[in-house]
């Protein structure tokens, strides 16, 4: 494989490694789990195309567990999370984990008369998962859930659960990313991963370096407000510290992205987001 | 008597439990509960007021846009902005393609596992399925548009994401309207996707929901609550006809009068905050601190009111106050004034289309006074969506939300006032009390948003 991320393009990995998934025939189990978020990353990834998400669930992997789709509900749905701890299956969890009070300020089920808290879960199925996902930014580094001053004390699902997890982070995750590196477990194992445990296909580039408007900042040419197609460094612009492929992949299909809308990258698949990532916009 | 819990309400976004008290296949007691906290408004004290846009649509992965919105509006109100009219419209376009992604996917994905057999897909399968009526030839019907249906409201987000850079959490909507340079380019793409989402809405979901409606007419029958129905306005304020909806308004006892946003109160008797007053205005700068543990407290939804009085918010309140539908307020027309909005608005974007010029967006660079308050009141998909803002020392000193599902959700109050959905559920017969598919049915007909309720 070219070690090179950028020659890795969204074709190599959206089209040509679900291909060559297809050619399992057994669909691993998957829990995709809910916590503390605005559980945008599931619609996310609702989003994806090629392949889309009825490809996902029906040639991909099998979704045993997840609030926002799933048919059955109450301690129903809850029994088919139970039932597939004793599974083979990944987990996926979108939000971070809610520690105060027990866990209380995130409940996400009720099983025979006892609240099942966030914390809960994940350390039931983190327990036994073969991989763990960290989808989103809340999940991966506790982001806005764990915003300053932390009412719900919640924190990253790797500071809780003390084993092995891939980062996906990105305030949503784009959908190619999970997708992506679902994929690279489904075929070819884990994916290479850099120091934050995040897949270097997806996060190796940093977005300043290979921003579009690169040239302007190289030439000092920099926009004095949002709305101007030029750098945005001076407004606040987060590229310089952020690493995802937003500037080639660019988003929902469309060749458009938070750049290319005339306004700064924020950092939201950094580490720190929101807090360090402040004031997003710098007038 | 029986006591069913059902814990998680799955298809919505967030955490919801509905707990209700059965007698003689009778709800006589109903109580419903937000399970998720993280506390925004305490976070966002001492932020940059600027950054508020970007920060307060994180409060919801569904409808993140009705957040940017409504920041922006309480910010330009606060630093005395207009923006111009060409950047508004495409604002208001923008906004329309959220409604139009969330109420496909509400329709297909949260609610039609309600009432067919679902396709032979993980997680969809449901074993435990009761009181599903459709015939399999129809029922197959729908399950292919389920499938179909993901990518229409897919296509809805792209046209978002052209317009105002990505979705969910946009940066395209802020402060002076927009961000995006129109051209010929984004113009015809929005247009194309546009007419493509309303031609499968006209040819194929108004079909859906109305068969659906036939085979369970009984759901035209419960799930009434109140009657009570409030809209913040929506899409009023353009001259033009065609470009119209809704005005504010509030319709109770059978009168439509005029809405005073004044009138807005927040009641936390059985919610699990503290605070010095249990009743509050959303200006007033009252500390209330989470308390898990409280008494007799149930929900982490607070309780809004209007004039001390509980109002359903959402789509058929639109319709309602609007006068475009006025069959009924029930589980079912819930429902289906959903769908025939997913019209007016994708309609209305047409319109606005037309209007709108190739123009730069009229961006400024924006001072933030040292002192200055704002509010941002207006309908999103979900119903009204209120963000008042006290800036101080050019810091956001105070901060408050209040969200179309807090009003729906809403637990009791100090008058022991159930909130809307609770009212809904109220009195309404449950057959099988093993599998009491009725609640699901009745609490998603308001398409409860608790990520946003609680934030």
């Amino acid at each position: 494989m070219n070690s090179c991320p950028i020659a890795i393009s969204k074709d190599f990995i959206a089209k040509n490694l679900i291909k060559l998934s297809l050619q399992n025939t057994h669909k691993i189990n998957l829990i995709w789990l809910e916590l503390a978020g605005c559980s945008g990353n599931i619609i996310s990834l609702l989003n994806a195309d090629n392949p889309d998400i009825n490809y996902f669930l029906t040639n991909m992997i099998s979704l045993k567990y997840n609030n926002s789709l799933m048919a059955a509900e109450g301690e129903k749905a809850y029994r088919q999370f139970l039932e597939t701890l004793d599974t083979e299956f990944i987990l996926v969890i979108e939000g971070a984990v809610s520690t105060k009070a027990q866990g209380l300020y995130d409940v996400v089920a009720k099983y025979n008369g006892q609240y099942v808290t966030g914390m809960e879960a994940a350390k039931l199925a983190g327990e036994r998962a073969k991989h763990i996902l960290a989808v989103g930014t809340c999940a991966a580094y506790g982001g806005i859930s764990a915003a300053a001053p932390n009412p719900s004390e919640s924190v990253s699902v790797s500071a809780f659960l003390k084993r092995d997890i891939i980062n996906v982070p990105g305030c949503p995750v784009h959908p190619d990313w999970i997708i992506g590196t679902i994929a690279h477990l489904l075929v070819f194992g884990v994916p290479e991963l850099d120091q934050k445990n995040r897949p270097v296909i997806f996060y190796s580039i940093n977005i300043h370096d290979a921003c579009p408007r690169r040239s302007f900042f190289d030439q000092r040419v920099f926009a004095e407000k949002l709305g101007e197609p030029f750098c945005m460094f001076k407004l606040g612009c987060r590229g310089p510290v952020t690493n995802t492929d937003c500037p080639i992949r660019r988003w929902n299909d469309t060749d458009n992205w938070p750049i290319g809308d005339n306004t700064p990258c924020i950092g939201c698949a950094r580490e720190g987001f929101p807090d360090l990532m402040e004031p997003f916009i710098r007038y | 008597m029986a006591k069913i819990t059902v814990n998680p309400i799955t298809r919505i976004s967030g955490f919801l439990e509905i707990e209700v008290t059965v007698e003689n296949n009778r709800i006589i007691d109903a109580k419903s509960s937000g399970m998720l906290f993280r506390g925004f408004e305490k976070m966002l004290k001492g932020r940059p007021p600027l950054d508020a846009v970007y920060f307060t649509e994180r409060i919801c992965g569904i409808c993140s846009t009705a957040h940017s919105l409504a920041a922006t509006l309480a910010l330009e109100y606060a630093l005395d902005i207009e923006p111009n009219e060409n950047a508004r419209m495409i604002r208001d376009f923008v906004h329309g393609c959220e409604f139009l992604q969330n109420h496909i996917r509400h329709f297909y994905q949260y609610t039609l596992p309600d009432y067919i057999k679902g396709p032979n897909i993980h997680p969809l399968i449901n074993n435990y399925s009761v009181d599903l009526r459709l015939p399999p030839d129809r029922n197959d019907k729908l399950v292919q548009h389920y499938l179909e249906s993901t990518k229409y409201s897919r296509l809805a987000h792209e046209m978002l994401a052209e317009l105002a850079g990505k979705a969910p959490h946009n940066h395209g909507i802020f402060i002076g309207g927009v961000t995006v340079k129109m051209d010929a380019d984004k113009w015809i793409k929005v247009r194309s996707i546009l007419d493509s989402i309303l031609s499968f809405v006209k040819d194929v979901m108004l079909e859906d929901v109305y068969t659906i409606a036939r085979y369970y007419p009984d759901y035209f029958l419960n799930g009434s609550g109140y009657g009570n129905l409030l809209s913040y306005g929506l899409y009023n304020t353009y001259k033009d006809r065609e470009a119209f909806y809704v005005n504010p308004g509030i319709f109770k006892n059978g009168t439509i009068s005029s809405f005073d946003e004044n009138m807005i109160t927040e009641n936390i008797k059985y919610a699990w905050y503290e605070a010095d007053q249990i009743e509050n205005k959303p200006t007033d700068e009252v500390e209330i601190e989470a308390d898990r543990y409280k008494e007799k407290a149930y929900s982490w939804v607070k309780a809004p009111r209007y004039n001390d009085v509980p109002f359903e918010v959402g789509p058929l309140a639109r319709m309602w106050i609007s006068g475009i539908y006025n069959n009924g307020i029930s589980t079912m027309d819930r429902t289906i004034a959903r769908v025939l909005e997913v019209i007016k608005i994708a309609e209305i974007m047409q319109e606005l289309l037309k209007r709108v010029e190739l123009k730069p967006s009229g961006q400024r660079k924006y001072s933030v006074p040292d002192q200055a308050e704002g509010k941002g009141l207006i309908d999103t998909t979900r119903g009204g969506l209120g963000h008042w803002i006290d800036i101080k020392n050019q810091k956001i000193n105070h901060y408050e939300i209040i969200t179309p599902t807090s009003w729906n959700l809403s637990p009791r109050d100090t008058k022991l006032q159930r909130g809307p959905v609770e009212e809904a559920l109220f009195c309404a017969e449950i057959k099988d009390i093993e599998n009491p598919v009725e609640i699901g049915r009745i609490v998603r007909s308001f398409d409860p948003c608790v990520s946003c309720a609680t934030h």
